[in-house]
């Protein structure tokens, strides 16, 4: 079972389990025992499964340690070694300190994935009631072919998992309250200052350039609100603020997302325009001048706090959206499966050709033959109605005037033999087994035993069934046998499994007869 | 889809007399709202007409306003096309292509790079003139544009193979043969069937004597998006001039002067030649390859004098010396100390009086430029783009006696302190441009979603419309909810006023309306205000009064500036935030640039809000000149003009959130003044059939209300089957009997 490519950690010889001398190993993944002279643990743990250690206290003469696990059992080591008994435990329990957390959240998270599985899946969760509760098959073995899925597609789930964004408001939250004294206070909690680093990354990198080595985070933040960066209606002027900088350095953040441009032409009001008027044209081709000379104060502060509200909402939703850049190129994936692959496509941005052709949604699919919306009923009796269609020859009716015609040509004509009819007997089987439940009318049988037995026997039917199909599911995989583990399992447990399942059928069959009767 | 028929019938009663009397023909006024298939309507029945008499209806020329929009027109016409080969089951041989500037077409490797307009133009000029090629000629290293010279080598035998192409249908085409698509499109604009371009290149006669000139008598003109169309013709005939435009023009004249006196020492010969030229007065078309028709005469084709160059200005030096006195005299004109105003034939006796030029030299002022622009090779002509502009501003002002008036502001009215001289000539007749397209071809449809009120347009552009009618949108649920917020919760009357519109109550009332809305209403809100200015000084308030960070709460904010680019970008992340669920309010200004060519589709705009009546600035000299004039000329008074702008605007902003019937949007009107008859008349009829009395002069709350029920009844699933019938019809629906009827009546009826 060991595995040799295991990383040991830490070795502690002269370890005591159940008063047998031996070896602890602590390895990458698991904490294992084994007793002097062999060559197998005969104690193994998943530090996943272990809860939490315990030592004994300081004073006492036996140096130990107990693994309490997740299913309640435990396990206790006895460190022998004299001289360094404390010192082999203090190393082990320092450890494994450090290694339980991690596994701890791993587990946690498993133990989370699966009972979210069993919740959103009401059958595996009945299956799991069925053969886990009663005992059939082991938790372990039963989540170890499920697991296997969830680990599959754990990451998968875990990648499109959003990413909690930001409030739009989050300054706003920052409420100031007068404390009294002429002074201003304002609750900082850490969300908000993830918030503020997140959304300002140039305040982040004030942070760790200050903090702590000239400021305390008490000054640094109360300088952050004090700063014209913070009340962007103020205008800048003195230079020995930290936060200038970061006014300059969001000014040409701004600048170059401005300079980039925009992906969607139909967006770009610089593009929109087919012939715009040269210079000196047009009615009021003297624009007011936008330099900041000619601003007056006020214009200058309410400009700063325009851009400012651009810029802060651009942010926000850059931090919102900076893990995954899907959705532009989710766009792109969607407007190449449209089916339009006209070869200028491959020079111009795809999102173009889509809002180009305007699609009104509510004139596509004209050109489809109109169908009506199946209503149904009763399902069931959709599902296996009393006879399959058979796929007709559907015949004009001039066909069928011409064979009328002929049947009453015939029948004009016909005179019985009688002497080469049917036996009664004969024709009554037949009869009978033509009319319902007859033999050749099975299709109508199945439909009746399905009406027939009561809804609750067949649930518990269904429920039994799809647990022996799991256990035979258990069973074949176990094919082709080609390890020992499996060659156990198979001759081991799970034929034990087998019989228990076949006994709690049998249990159950008895106790309808017994009912029934 | 009912309404499309009614309006085709429409339509169809306008073209119809071109086919009894070829030479009557018939322009109109339509209004219909966008998103009901305006433009595959006109489409498919002009074709239709095209197929049906394709000598009386040779050729149809769609004008759209923005790029995106012409590029969408082309490929609704893809559609009517594929549609026509499918039932036909023959290709037809249409040909269809999209026109626009060099910026938009030219796949010149390092021209395209350029980023705007006037540098590709310039680049590519300097490429493909006529005498750099000539010099190509001679000397094989200088640097040519390939993909003109292919074009040029063989691109003309050929006609383009019949098909629609859009703007990339012809880069694509272009770089497959190796040809210059700009050229290739202007040379196939002859030819084509239909022509989709910019209102500009018919309108501007800068560039429709370039572009247009040639275009087919018997074509049928479309104006689409049409409502501003006056002004787009008032801008293509105004001129500003300031004090740097004369600085840059003087340093133009100067090298002018010295170019002039290198070459007469290497090359007199040239000279010479170009001054036998104009004393034969050789037109200079007739001798210019196409490439070299750089620049172009500012005044209507029918207005060019067919006379030769006047002698004083025909030699080089004399020219220039002209130019000079010209330049001198304007100087001294914008050295005044007060607003001056007059009219062209005052203007021209001044000048005349003060530095003793005449009328006719000034009239033949541009043509004389390009002359000797020509003549002298001169590769960089944006560099000159100073004394175009004034040569431009000679032979404008003594062409058109009427309908122009000049103005002189020595600073502007805010700052009267800084001195900053401007001369406005301004257009104050819209239909002056208009006039030729009117007159030379058959058949002019003015259409756009917002044309109300229709019969003021006929009136300023001066034409008699056959049909004028608005349209409205038959719906299977009112998608459109317009609501006239009159007062706050306090009761204090909202408006924009100009009393009132600093007053703290009614701005903080605003903010609390947009902040209710923000949190009832899904997805994007866009709201709109009256001008830049006002707009600042409310952000200023709500932000001072934390109106804007609860706003913050629920939505993020977005705000238009000045600045184009920045604008784009804010308005790409807007987009972004209501892509993503987060939801966004974006403060625009109402005739600002998002107004005018922006769409907000679906979730991008479920709000509307606008915020005051959008009047134009009226202490403006130039809007009053026009005012005067308009009252004068055509008896319209100022008020009536002053509202229908306004509403006009208003419409024109409201309507970016309806493109459809499936869509649906608030329209917030937050003034008490559109309770009033006069301004709600004026709104185009699809939106004024929605305003219930109900819905006038509402408190906020109120208005929370009802959008909160609106808002819950659009959010239900809507699916085909609800429309069939009633605003969507199948082909059976179609031709029975009782539809056609109605058709037909309507169409009487209006």
């Amino acid at each position: 079972m060991a595995s040799l490519s295991e990383e040991v950690l830490l070795v502690v010889k002269k370890v005591r389990q159940r008063k047998q001398d031996g070896t602890l190993y602590l390895m990458a993944e698991r904490i294992a025992w084994g007793p002097e002279g062999k060559d197998r643990f005969t104690v193994s743990h998943l530090y996943a499964d272990i809860r939490c250690q315990k030592i004994s206290p300081d004073g006492k003469a036996k140096v130990q340690l107990q693994l309490v696990l997740h299913s309640g059992e435990s396990t206790t080591f006895h460190f022998a070694n004299e001289s360094t008994a404390l010192k082999d435990r203090e190393a082990a329990k320092e450890l494994l300190q450090q290694l339980l957390p991690k596994f701890k959240k791993k587990a946690n998270k498993e133990l989370e994935e699966k009972n979210r599985m069993l919740q959103e899946d009401p059958v595996l969760f009945q299956l799991y009631k069925d053969l886990v509760v009663s005992q059939v098959i082991s938790a372990e073995e039963f989540w170890a072919n499920r697991l296997g899925g969830v680990t599959n597609t754990d990451p998968a789930q875990y990648k499109y998992k959003q990413e909690v964004g930001i409030s739009g408001a989050f300054l706003a939250d920052i409420r100031p309250q007068t404390d009294g004294c002429n002074g201003l206070r304002y609750n900082l909690t850490a969300d908000i200052i993830e918030s503020i680093f997140r959304t300002y990354p140039a305040v982040k990198q004030k942070y760790n350039e200050n903090v702590p080595h000239n400021l305390t985070e008490k000054e640094f933040w109360t300088r952050f609100f004090q700063s014209h960066y913070f009340h962007r209606d103020r205008i800048n002027t003195g230079t020995q603020d930290i936060f200038s900088e970061c006014a300059k350095q969001d000014e040409k953040g701004l600048k170059s997302m401005v300079v980039q441009g925009v992906k969607n032409p139909l967006v770009d009001l610089l593009s929109l325009e087919d012939k715009t008027l040269d210079e000196g044209y047009g009615v009021c081709g003297a624009q007011p001048s936008t330099s900041n000379s000619n601003r007056t104060v006020k214009e200058s502060s309410n400009y700063a706090i325009i851009k400012r509200f651009n810029h802060h909402s651009a942010m926000v939703l850059a931090a919102g959206s900076r893990k995954g850049e899907t959705p532009t190129d989710q766009a792109s994936e969607t407007s190449s499966t449209d089916g339009n692959s006209r070869d200028s496509d491959f020079f111009q941005p795809p999102v173009k050709k889509v809002k180009l052709q305007e699609e009104y949604e509510d004139l596509q699919q004209e050109n489809r033959p109109k169908t009506v919306p199946l209503n149904l009923k009763k399902s069931d009796r959709y599902a296996h109605g009393p006879v399959p269609l058979q796929s007709q020859q559907y015949t004009t009716s001039q066909d069928i005037i011409n064979s009328v015609n002929y049947i009453q040509h015939e029948m004009a004509n016909y005179k019985p033999n009688l002497t080469q009819v049917l036996s009664s007997t004969v024709a009554t089987s037949a009869i009978s087994a033509l009319s319902p439940g007859g033999v050749l009318m099975q299709a109508g049988a199945q439909q009746a035993i399905n009406q027939m037995v009561p809804s609750e026997v067949q649930g518990e039917l269904k429920h039994l069934y799809v647990a022996a199909g799991e256990l035979l599911r258990h069973f074949w995989s176990c094919f082709p046998v080609n390890t020992p583990f499996l060659e156990e399992k198979l001759t081991g447990h799970l034929e034990e499994m087998l019989q228990t399942a076949y006994n709690k059928f049998h249990i159950w069959q008895t106790r309808r007869m017994m009912r029934k009767t | 889809m009912s309404d499309m028929f009614i309006f085709m019938a429409q339509v169809y009663r306008e073209l119809q007399p071109f086919v009894a009397h070829p030479e009557g023909g018939g322009h109109g006024v339509l209004e219909m709202p966008s998103g009901t298939g305006k433009t595959i309507s006109l489409l498919s029945l002009i074709v239709a007409y095209q197929r049906a008499f394709p000598l009386e209806v040779t050729k149809l020329i769609y004008c759209s306003r923005t790029v995106p929009e012409i590029e969408k027109v082309v490929e609704e016409l893809r559609k009517l096309m594929e549609f026509y080969s499918k039932q036909t089951r023959e290709s037809n041989n249409f040909l269809a292509l999209a026109l626009s500037s060099r910026r938009n077409l030219c796949i010149h490797p390092e021209v395209s790079s350029l980023r705007f307009g006037k540098e590709v133009d310039g680049k590519c000029h300097s490429l493909t003139a006529s005498y750099i090629r000539a010099q190509h000629h001679s000397n094989p290293s200088f640097p040519v544009c390939q993909f003109y010279e292919e074009f040029d080598a063989v691109g003309r035998q050929v006609p383009l193979p019949a098909g629609i192409y859009n703007l990339d249908d012809l880069k694509d085409f272009g770089r497959r043969k190796g040809w210059c698509p700009y050229y290739l499109a202007r040379y196939s604009i002859l030819h084509a069937n239909i022509v989709v371009y910019s209102y500009h290149y018919l309108l501007d006669p800068k560039i429709a004597d370039l572009v247009s000139k040639e275009l087919a008598k018997k074509s049928v003109v479309v104006f689409d998006e049409a409502h501003n169309i006056d002004n787009v013709c008032i801008d293509s005939m105004s001129v500003n001039i300031t004090r740097r435009t004369l600085d840059h023009c003087q340093n133009n004249v100067d090298t002018l002067h010295n170019t002039i006196h290198k070459i007469k020492e290497t090359d007199a010969a040239k000279l010479k030649e170009e001054y036998r030229r104009l004393v034969e007065g050789l037109k200079e078309a007739n001798v210019a390859r196409e490439t070299d028709v750089y620049l172009s005469n500012p005044v209507l084709p029918d207005e060019i004098l067919q006379e030769a160059v006047p002698g004083t200005i025909r030699t080089a030096e004399h020219f220039v010396g002209f130019l000079r006195r010209f330049l001198e005299y304007l100087k001294s004109r914008l050295r005044v100390q007060h607003v001056i105003q007059e009219s062209a034939p005052q203007f021209l006796k001044d000048i005349y009086d003060k530095v003793c030029i005449d009328r006719k030299p000034l009239r033949f002022c541009a043509e004389r430029l390009q002359s000797l622009l020509r003549t002298l090779e001169i590769t960089d002509i944006a560099d000159f783009s100073a004394a175009t502009l004034i040569s431009n501003f000679a032979t404008l002002v003594s062409t058109y006696s009427q309908g122009f008036t000049i103005i002189i502001e020595p600073f502007e009215d805010r700052t009267p302190t800084i001195a900053n001289p401007v001369l406005h000539f301004s257009c104050m007749d819209p239909s002056i441009a208009i006039k030729p397209v009117f007159q030379r071809f058959q058949s002019v449809i003015i259409t756009s979603g917002t044309l109300s009120p229709l019969d003021i347009y006929p009136r300023i552009l001066d034409f008699h419309p056959v049909t004028m009618a608005s349209f409205t949108m038959t719906l299977a649920r009112t998608c459109l909810c317009p609501l006239i917020v009159g007062r706050g919760n306090d009761q204090v009357a909202l408006s924009s006023k100009f009393e009132t519109r600093e007053d703290f109550a009614v701005i903080r009332n605003y903010g609390n309306l947009l902040m209710e809305m923000s949190a009832i209403v899904p997805d994007g809100i866009v709201a709109f205000f009256t001008s830049y200015v006002y707009m600042e000084n409310i952000v200023a308030s709500w932000y001072e009064q934390g109106i804007l960070e609860n706003i913050q709460r629920n939505k993020l904010i977005f705000i238009e500036t000045q600045d184009a680019a920045e604008t784009s970008m804010a308005l790409e992340k807007y987009q972004e935030a209501c892509e993503n669920g987060r939801g966004a309010i974006l403060l625009s200004v109402a005739r600002g640039k998002v107004s005018e060519g922006i769409d907000f589709v679906h979730h991008f705009g479920r709000a509307v809000i606008m915020f005051g009546v959008p009047y134009v600035y009226t202490q403006s000299r130039i809007l009053k000149a026009r005012l005067e004039y308009l009252r004068d000329q055509f008896q319209i008074r100022e008020n009536d003009f002053l509202t229908f702008d306004a509403m006009r605007h208003a419409a024109q902003c409201v309507g970016r959130a309806i493109r459809g019937k499936t869509d649906y949007g608030l329209m917030i009107f937050a003034d008490k003044r559109y309770a009033r008859a006069d301004k709600r008349g004026k709104l185009p009829r699809w939106i004024q059939e929605h305003i219930t009395d109900g819905s006038l002069n509402l408190t906020v709350d109120e208005a929370v209300q009802l959008s909160k029920h609106f808002l819950r009844q659009m959010a239900q699933p809507f699916r085909q089957e609800d429309q069939l019938g009633l605003s969507l019809l199948t082909l059976e629906q179609l031709e029975s009997e009782e539809m056609l009827q109605k058709i037909a009546q309507v169409a009487h009826q209006t």
